[in-house]
């Protein structure tokens, strides 16, 4: 705030915001106070040869703000430390001041890419702690959008993938489809992005004829699109070679990491929230878990892939579920203002990225006591140091990619 | 009088100086003028015709430099729409038709900010960096051949003056990256060295079976041996030859995919992350040279330089006419000259203008006759070109020229929009492994066809 | 709600549970001392026919009076979902042993509790702070956080105009909000 009319002051000497000419090279990535733990000390000493190199919260590629500092020894990353922290909203705080309802627009921007997921989870806790049965049309429902978001989110990372590799066109067609889509569920639930649309005991709005016509056309289109999709990179050599043999993850490694999701899927692993503990209307749907990548565990191509494959199963489970819809009502009825019982409740659903799951105490009033969101992108970044083992700086952008992270989530 | 005291007492200090020296160049102004050209002019251009080699090197220099600039905004406004048009968007289309004057703009643009050195860098080599690669870039416009008769300079050792200064651009991209301060510029400048020099050596190699069969260094000679039709051309002679210099140029151009040197994915801009202003206008034009050089080079070397794909005259002997040519003398019509100037234009208007006023009956008159003169320029410099293209023969051969570098220019924004970027080891395993065997295996059977051929 | 699981729980970890078994929905929940976290939870991978092989999510939760740590366990053995309270952790130091000699991805988990609560993990290598800035000096999610408190102590606090809007205002004011069995 300058006062007009007055004379810019430069600042003086021992203002701390300007660095003198003697302060110059003392620009590191390291943090400027002693290391506090072993793992900081060991990252944040440097051998011969080793330099930081700071792919700052402000980089075309890293998926949000995300900072990585790499330890890079010439073109080869020696080790990486994922600072995290810019995009934290203190959504779970904000989550203990809200009401029940007010919680599902809280935790949309999580992922936002894929924000259906984000408000199944909680909304199904809740329901859990209200001990409220939603009616089986709404239920049809919430697959049938989940299913089409997830394609979406699929088809994004497929775009994204290329992107950070280099490739400048497949974005825009992902963004075609992705487009499609969500103008699809716009008709329903008004929005095109944080969609504010399950509610505890069911959805908001019934599906309608603009949907339905929209889905129709997408439907007729899907399986071709599908496979203009699966040609349009996997045959082209060098984004191949780029993702071949990078970032391998072992199936007791991916394990003991906590990944979940495509990842761990990818690495042999047949984890699927779906069929290893059946939420919703899933019981009730065939779609088979694609996993890929058996022996030795599963690379970035690997995770590509097994992507691609989950989109041809979302397409099935699509198909299944217009054909089943049940007629009925799509909210169960609950009072305006809910005081759920003492207690608490834990519910995860498969998120396009992972096990994502929340954890809800409440205490009797209107707000929940304690609200734990489990995102598993947060734990797929913890991937990213253990896989860039020896890599070339330009393979922490595909094994990056290919974790597929979202930052909303990560730093909730 | 006293008008003239009180007009000059309003004055302030500045029209107090420039009046009197406005007026000073009013009355010395024409002396100065005439006295130019009686006593100067004559002398200047006695040495002038003295030494028509170096007025001919300096207006070659001149126009090709001049030339290098619309050259890389066509370049650059090309990238950004070919590239939209292949990703479903649309591009630049705002500034001028069809957004046209884009790439002017955004000269204009890189002239109006803010030129600043980083605090640490070398600021000597930062200020001259951007310059060693613009002028190198543009140094090797001297031994291109643009037509016949149309080259900077003949020089028979052109190909290795042209390997030589292009090699150059590294020493800049490598001082751009040093002298930032900066560890991305660091490695963006380190990996552009690693990469030039990894793929000068197919580059050079993948030409030495060219100058073989040619017989010359010289690149105007070369563009002159491929005369005729198109199967004269090199590439049909030395197809390997031609694939391995596509390749290596590309890389020595830093375009994709070989351009982890501007990586913006990884490293943000590579070398040129603390450029702005016109410092990185510089760089981003040098790059765009670069662009047109090796699709310059390529067409050149390979497709025939300014050679036409098929030989007209030459099929006109073989069928007994005469080959095409024209003679005007429009002096030899005398004041017919000036009568057809004068009618010609207004009628041809009305001429083409009656099927536009007939055809709607609801446009008015001035709208069909404002068409009509668009068609007739249209019209008129058509047959211009055409009889330029006849009568001319640089102006022919310039036309192919251009066409084929901007359809190789085309080819490498297509790469552009479509290839994903490779890693930099496999970027060198591939010129080492692959690329200099590959040149040397070319280099090897052309001189051996040559002693069989010639034996 | 899976009977076998509990009676299977109970015959095992008999001296280990503070409480008793819960179970409701798709849900069993037990109690542990935080002493015998790594004990019990190592029991529960690996023992045949518990065999609790993922982890999906570890918090730490602030009762108010004192503080937990919550993990959440599944099987392919069993259909319902494990709960494991590590409760009784008092609020001024609570202390916890780590989980990543067991799961390596808890570390991350772990740095997220002590963060947001002040739970310190013995034995993660590597506890710091993974939302907020290196040096900031309360934990965000406790229940006797105050806000504009919190502000005045930023450690740019003094250069920017901007965060000298207020003085810094007494912790006790609007401090512990509500208890509450959990």
């Amino acid at each position: 705030m300058t006062t007009p009319g007055k004379p810019h002051q430069h600042p003086s000497a021992d203002d701390p915001r300007i660095m003198l000419d003697d302060q110059i090279g003392q620009f590191e990535a390291v943090p400027p106070y002693p290391p506090r733990t072993e793992r900081e000390a060991e990252f944040y000493s440097l051998r011969d040869g080793e330099m930081f190199l700071n792919m700052g919260p402000q980089h075309p590629s890293t998926h949000g703000v995300l900072r990585v500092v790499l330890k890079i020894n010439g073109e080869q990353v020696v080790d990486l430390d994922p600072v995290l922290g810019y995009l934290h909203r203190g959504v779970e705080k904000l989550c203990e001041n809200s009401d029940y309802h007010h919680i599902i627009s809280q935790v949309d921007p999580l992922e936002y890419v894929s924000s259906l997921f984000m408000e199944w989870a909680p909304v199904m806790a809740f329901e859990k702690l209200l001990d409220v049965e939603v009616p089986r049309r709404a239920e049809y429902i919430r697959v049938l959008t989940g299913e089409l978001l997830r394609v979406s989110s699929h088809v994004l990372f497929q775009g994204w993938m290329a992107l950070d590799l280099g490739g400048l066109a497949p974005i825009l067609y992902s963004f075609i489809e992705r487009d499609e889509i969500v103008e699809m569920l716009a008709a329903i639930t008004g929005q095109r992005m944080l969609f504010n649309y399950f509610r505890i005991g069911g959805v908001n709005g019934d599906l309608n004829h603009e949907f339905m016509s929209r889905l129709g056309d997408w439907m007729s289109r899907a399986a071709k699109q599908h496979e203009a999709n699966i040609g349009l990179l996997n045959e082209n050599e060098i984004f191949v070679r780029r993702m071949r043999g990078i970032g391998r993850l072992d199936a007791a490694m991916a394990l003991r990491m906590g990944a979940s999701g495509p990842n761990i899927r990818a690495s042999g692993v047949p984890f699927d929230v779906r069929r290893a503990h059946p939420y919703s209307v899933y019981p009730e749907l065939e779609f088979d878990i694609p996993t890929r990548g058996g022996n030795g565990g599963g690379d970035s191509l690997d995770r590509y892939l097994l992507r691609l494959d989950e989109v041809s199963q979302s397409i099935r489970i699509i198909d299944q579920c217009l054909h089943n819809m049940p007629d009925g009502p799509i909210m169960a009825r609950l009072p305006r203002l809910l005081r759920p019982r003492p207690g608490r409740a834990w519910a995860a659903v498969e998120a396009p990225r992972g096990l994502y799951g929340t954890y809800a105490i409440s205490d009797g009033t209107d707000q929940p006591f304690r609200m734990k969101i489990h995102d598993p992108s947060f734990v797929h970044l913890q991937l990213v140091g253990l896989l860039m083992k020896n890599n070339l700086i330009a393979d922490t952008m595909a094994v990056m990619a290919s974790l597929d992270p979202v930052m909303g989530g990560i730093d909730k | 009088m006293t008008t003239l005291n009180r007009a000059w007492g309003h004055l302030t200090l500045t029209g107090k100086v420039v009046i009197p020296l406005l007026f000073l160049a009013l009355v010395v102004g024409p002396i100065v003028t005439i006295f130019l050209a009686t006593v100067v002019g004559p002398w200047l251009a006695d040495v002038l015709g003295a030494n028509p080699e170096i007025v001919r090197f300096v207006v070659a220099i001149t126009g090709v430099l001049l030339f290098s600039i619309p050259a890389a905004f066509i370049i650059i406004y090309m990238e950004l729409k070919v590239i939209a048009f292949m990703n479903l968007r649309i591009g630049p289309d705002r500034v001028g038709p069809k957004g046209a004057l884009h790439s002017v703009v955004a000269g204009l643009k890189v002239l109006t900010k803010e030129d600043f050195t980083p605090t640490g860098a070398d600021r000597l080599v930062f200020t001259w960096a951007p310059v060693i690669v613009f002028l190198t870039a543009v140094m090797v416009f001297l031994v291109i051949p643009f037509g016949p008769g149309l080259v900077g300079q003949d020089l028979n050792i052109g190909l290795l003056y042209l390997f030589a200064v292009g090699g150059m651009t590294v020493v800049g991209l490598l001082l751009a990256g040093w002298s930032s301060f900066n560890k991305y510029s660091l490695l963006g400048g380190l990996r552009s060295a690693a990469q030039v020099i990894s793929y000068e050596i197919p580059l050079t190699l993948s030409v030495v079976g060219l100058i073989l069969l040619a017989g010359t260094m010289s690149v105007y000679k070369i563009a002159e041996a491929q005369q005729g039709w198109f199967t004269d051309w090199y590439v049909f002679r030395q197809p390997l030859g031609a694939l391995i210099f596509f390749i290596a140029a590309t890389a020595e151009a830093n375009r994709t995919p070989f351009d982890l040197t501007e990586a913006d994915s990884e490293i943000v801009a590579g070398f040129a992350t603390e450029y702005s202003g016109m410092r990185f206008g510089f760089l981003f034009f040098a790059e765009y040279v670069n662009v047109f050089i090796i699709s310059a080079l390529m067409t050149t070397l390979f497709f025939g330089a300014w050679n036409a794909p098929i030989d007209i005259n030459s099929i006109l002997a073989r069928v007994g006419l005469s080959p095409v040519s024209v003679s005007l003398d429009p002096g030899s019509l005398g004041i017919g000259l000036l009568i057809l100037l004068l009618v010609a234009p207004v009628l041809l208007t009305l001429i083409f203008a009656a099927p536009f006023y007939l055809s709607r009956s609801s446009r008015p008159a001035w709208q069909a006759l404002v068409l009509g003169f668009l068609v007739f320029n249209l019209v008129g410099v058509m047959l211009l070109g055409l009889l330029a293209y006849i009568g001319w023969p640089w102006m022919a051969g310039l036309t192919w020229f251009m066409l084929k570098s901007f359809l190789f220019v085309y080819v490498f924004v297509w790469m552009r929009g479509t290839f994903p970027r490779v890693r930099i080891d496999q970027l060198m395993g591939f010129a080492w492994k692959w690329l200099l065997p590959a040149a040397l295996l070319n280099l090897f059977v052309t001189a051996a066809a040559i002693i069989i051929v010639k034996s | 709600m899976d009977r076998a699981l509990r009676t299977r729980l109970e015959a095992r970890f008999a001296d280990s549970l503070t409480g008793p078994v819960r179970q409701r929905h798709d849900e069993t929940e037990i109690r542990i001392r935080p002493a015998d976290v790594v004990e019990v939870l190592r029991a529960l991978h690996d023992d045949a026919g518990l065999e609790f092989a993922v982890l999906a999510d570890l918090c730490g939760v602030d009762t108010g009076t004192h503080m937990q740590v919550v993990y959440h366990l599944w099987s392919a053995e069993t259909p319902d979902w494990l709960r494991v309270v590590a409760d009784g952790m008092p609020r001024e130091d609570p202390r916890c042993p780590s989980l990543t000699g067991l799961w390596p991805g808890a570390e991350w988990m772990e740095r997220e509790a002590y963060d947001m609560f002040g739970i310190v993990f013995e034995g993660n290598r590597d506890l710091r702070r993974i939302y907020m800035p290196p040096d900031y000096t309360s934990f965000p999610l406790r229940k006797d956080f105050y806000l504009a408190d919190d502000a005045a102590r930023s450690p740019g606090g003094g250069v920017r105009h901007m965060e000298q809007t207020h003085a810094p205002v007494q912790a006790t004011q609007g401090a512990v909000r509500r208890t509450a069995k959990a």
